[in-house]
C-alpha cells in the first residue's frame, strides 16, 4: 500500500513538473531574452546561461517613446476604469435590487454585448468616430473599451450586491435615509472588495487591449501594446528589445493579478464560479 | 404595454383632471420599475455606443460601401454582400477554421484542464505554489504572449523549432511556416494562455464537492477511477458547461494571436472569421462586405450560445 502511494506521488510530481515547465517556459524565455546581450539572442543552439545586462531596456527607451506610451496606456486604462465604474456600479445595484422581468432582460442584454466579438462593433464604431472627428483621441478608445467593460462591471457588481443582504438598506431607509443614501452609506462601503476587484480587472483588460487602440488611437495617443510592435523589424530581429518592452508591459498586470489571486477565477467567469 | 394603454385612456380628459389621474398610473408604473432606472445611464450608453453601431452595421451591410472609393458612394445592393460571403472561398475557409479552432482549442483546454484540476485537488506540498504560477498566463498581455510564441516558432532562430529538430522532428519552414501545422501551432498558443482558467474553474468545482459522497461510494466498493467517473464528473457538469461556454465565446473573439503570429497565413491556413473581417473592413476598407460578414459571425456565435444555454437550462442551473 505504501509502495503504491510512493509510486503515485512520483507520477503526480513528474506530471506537475511537466505542466509547470510548459506554462512557465515562455515567461522564462521572455525574462531571459530581455536580459540577454543582443548577440546571444539569436544564437543557435540557444544560450541559457549568460551574464544578464540591462542594455536592452536602455536601448528600448531610446528607440521608442516608452514614457509617452506608458502615459497613454495609463490615461486610457484609468479613463475606461472610471467610466465603466460610474456606469456599471449603479446599474449592477439597480439590477440586483429589482426582481422584475425587465431587470432580468436588461442583465441578459448586457451579457449579449459582452459576447459580441470586438471586430463586429469596431467597424461601425470606427465610422461613427470618424464622422464625429474623434478618431485618434483618448475618448474614442475609452468609449468603446467602456462598452465591453461596463457590461463586465455591471455583472460583477450585480453578483456582489446580490450576496449582500438587502435588509440593512431597508433598515437605513426606515430610519430616514433616501434610497441613494442607503446605497451610498450602507451598500457601497460593504461592496468595497467587489468594487476594487472590478476596478482592477477593468484596468487590466484595458491595459492589455491591442485591437481597439490600434484602430482608434492616433500618433499622440498610442498605447504601450502598440509600441511593442515598433521594436520588431520586418526581418524578425530585435527580439531582445521586444522582450524588454514586453517585460515593462506585463509587470503591472502580473502584479495586479497577484493581488487579485483569490478572486481571479470568479472575476473571469462573471461570478459563475465561486472559489 | 398595459401601462401605456391606461395612460392613453386619459388623453381626451380636461387638463386639470388628467394630470391628477395620469399621475396615478405613472406612479404605479414607476413603482413597478423598481430600481431599474439606476441602470438607465448604462443602458443609454449601450444604446449609443453598442446598439446604434450594431444597427448601423446592419444598415451598411446592404450597401456597397468602400472607404477607398473617392466618391464615397453608398449604393444599395440588397443581400449581395451576404451572397458574396457564401460564395467567397476565403470566407468559407475562415468560417471553417473558426469552428475547427473552437473544437481543437476548447477540447484540448477541457481535457488538459480537467487533468490539472484532478492533480491539484489533493493537497500535497507545493500544490498552492503551482496554483499561483498557473495564474500568470491568464494575466499576461495577449500581444506579448503572441510575440513570444512568434519568436519561439521562428524557423531559423526559434527555440521550439530548434528543439523539435534536435528531437528529429523536422518541420520545413517551422511550425507556423507550414500550412499543415500552422493552425495547431496557433491552437497551442491559446491552450497555453487559457487552459489555466479552465483548470482553476474545475478545481473550484471539485473543491466544493462534499467528501461524504466519496466516502459513501468507497463503502459501496467503488474504485478511485469509478469515484471520479461516476461521482465527481457528473457533479462537475454545470461548471464544465460554463467553462465551455466562456471559452467558446472567447475563441470566436480571437484576434491578437492570429494577427501577430501568422497574419492568417500561410495562404489561408490560419485565417479565422474575426481576422478576415478585420482585414476586409479596416485594411481594404470594404465596409459593406465586412459588416455583412460580422453579422454572419454574430449569428454563428448566437447559435453556439443557444446550444449551451439549452444545455444549462436542461441541467436546471441558474445563475
Amino acid at each position: 500500500m505504501r509502495r503504491h502511494q510512493r509510486a503515485a506521488d512520483v507520477i503526480t510530481y513528474t506530471l506537475l513538473a511537466l505542466i509547470m515547465g510548459f506554462f512557465l517556459f515562455p515567461i522564462v524565455w521572455l525574462l531571459l531574452t530581455s536580459l540577454k546581450p543582443a548577440r546571444d539572442a539569436f544564437t543557435i543552439p540557444p544560450v541559457w546561461i549568460f551574464r544578464p545586462i540591462l542594455d536592452n531596456f536602455r536601448a528600448v527607451f531610446s528607440m521608442v517613446p516608452v514614457a509617452a506610451y506608458l502615459k497613454n496606456s495609463l490615461t486610457i486604462a484609468l479613463g475606461t476604469t472610471a467610466l465603466s465604474l460610474v456606469l456599471g456600479v449603479p446599474a449592477g445595484y439597480g439590477l440586483a435590487r429589482t426582481a422584475s422581468r425587465a431587470a432580468g432582460n436588461s442583465a441578459l442584454l448586457m451579457l449579449a454585448i459582452r459576447m459580441a466579438p470586438p471586430v463586429a462593433l469596431l467597424i461601425p464604431f470606427y465610422l461613427v468616430m470618424r464622422d464625429m472627428r474623434l478618431l485618434g483621441t483618448y475618448l474614442a478608445v475609452i468609449l468603446l473599451q467602456s462598452v465591453f467593460n461596463t457590461t463586465f462591471v455591471t455583472w460583477m457588481m450585480r453578483g456582489y450586491f446580490l450576496s449582500l443582504p438587502a435588509d440593512l438598506e431597508l433598515a437605513a431607509m426606515t430610519d430616514g435615509c433616501t434610497r441613494f443614501g442607503a446605497f451610498w452609506r450602507v451598500a457601497l462601503p460593504l461592496a468595497v472588495p467587489g468594487l476594487a476587484t472590478a476596478a482592477i480587472f477593468t484596468f487590466t483588460f484595458s491595459w492589455n487591449d491591442f485591437l481597439l487602440p490600434m484602430l482608434l488611437s492616433g500618433r499622440t495617443t498610442r498605447t504601450l501594446t502598440l509600441g511593442i510592435l515598433e521594436t520588431m523589424s520586418t526581418y524578425e530581429i530585435g527580439w531582445n528589445n521586444m522582450a524588454a518592452i514586453g517585460m515593462i508591459t506585463i509587470l503591472p498586470v502580473l502584479l495586479l493579478g497577484y493581488i487579485l489571486q483569490p478572486y481571479y477565477v470568479r472575476g473571469l467567469t462573471l461570478g459563475a464560479v465561486r472559489e | 404595454m398595459a401601462g401605456k394603454n391606461k395612460v392613453g385612456e386619459y388623453t381626451g380628459a380636461p387638463a386639470d383632471r388628467s394630470a391628477a389621474a395620469a399621475a396615478r398610473p405613472v406612479a404605479k408604473w414607476l413603482k413597478r420599475l423598481g430600481l431599474l432606472p439606476w441602470a438607465a445611464p448604462a443602458l443609454l450608453f449601450m444604446l449609443c455606443f453598442a446598439f446604434y453601431p450594431l444597427g448601423y452595421s446592419l444598415y451598411i451591410s446592404f450597401f456597397n460601401y468602400s472607404l477607398t472609393d473617392p466618391t464615397q458612394a453608398q449604393t444599395f445592393t440588397g443581400l449581395a454582400n451576404y451572397l458574396k460571403a457564401f460564395a467567397d472561398p476565403a470566407f468559407r475557409v475562415a468560417a471553417l477554421n473558426s469552428v475547427l479552432f473552437v473544437i481543437l482549442a476548447v477540447g484540448a483546454q477541457t481535457v488538459l484542464g480537467l487533468a490539472i484540476a484532478v492533480l491539484l485537488n489533493r493537497d500535497r506540498p507545493g500544490t498552492p505554489l503551482v496554483r499561483t504560477f498557473l495564474l500568470a498566463p491568464l494575466t499576461l498581455t495577449p500581444i506579448v504572449v503572441a510575440l513570444v510564441w512568434r519568436a519561439l516558432y521562428n524557423a531559423d532562430y526559434g527555440v521550439v523549432s530548434y528543439y523539435l529538430k534536435a528531437l528529429g522532428v523536422n518541420i520545413g519552414r517551422g511550425p507556423i511556416g507550414e500550412p499543415s501545422t500552422a493552425l495547431v501551432a496557433l491552437v497551442i498558443v491559446d491552450v497555453w494562455q487559457w487552459t489555466p482558467l479552465v483548470a482553476l474553474m474545475l478545481l473550484a468545482g471539485l473543491r466544493s464537492q462534499s467528501a461524504d459522497l466519496f466516502e459513501a461510494a468507497q463503502i459501496d466498493g467503488a474504485s478511485g477511477w469509478q469515484q471520479f467517473w461516476c461521482v465527481a464528473l457528473p457533479l462537475l457538469r454545470p461548471i464544465l458547461i460554463v467553462a465551455l461556454l466562456i471559452r467558446t465565446m472567447d475563441v470566436f473573439k480571437l484576434f491578437d494571436s492570429v494577427y501577430i503570429v501568422t497574419g492568417g497565413g500561410p495562404g489561408y491556413a490560419t485565417e479565422v472569421m474575426n481576422h478576415y473581417i478585420f482585414k476586409t473592413g479596416l485594411t481594404f476598407f470594404d465596409m459593406g462586405y465586412a459588416a455583412a460578414m460580422s453579422n454572419l459571425l454574430l449569428v454563428l456565435i448566437g447559435l453556439f450560445t443557444a446550444v449551451y444555454f439549452r444545455a444549462i437550462g436542461q441541467l436546471g442551473v441558474t445563475q
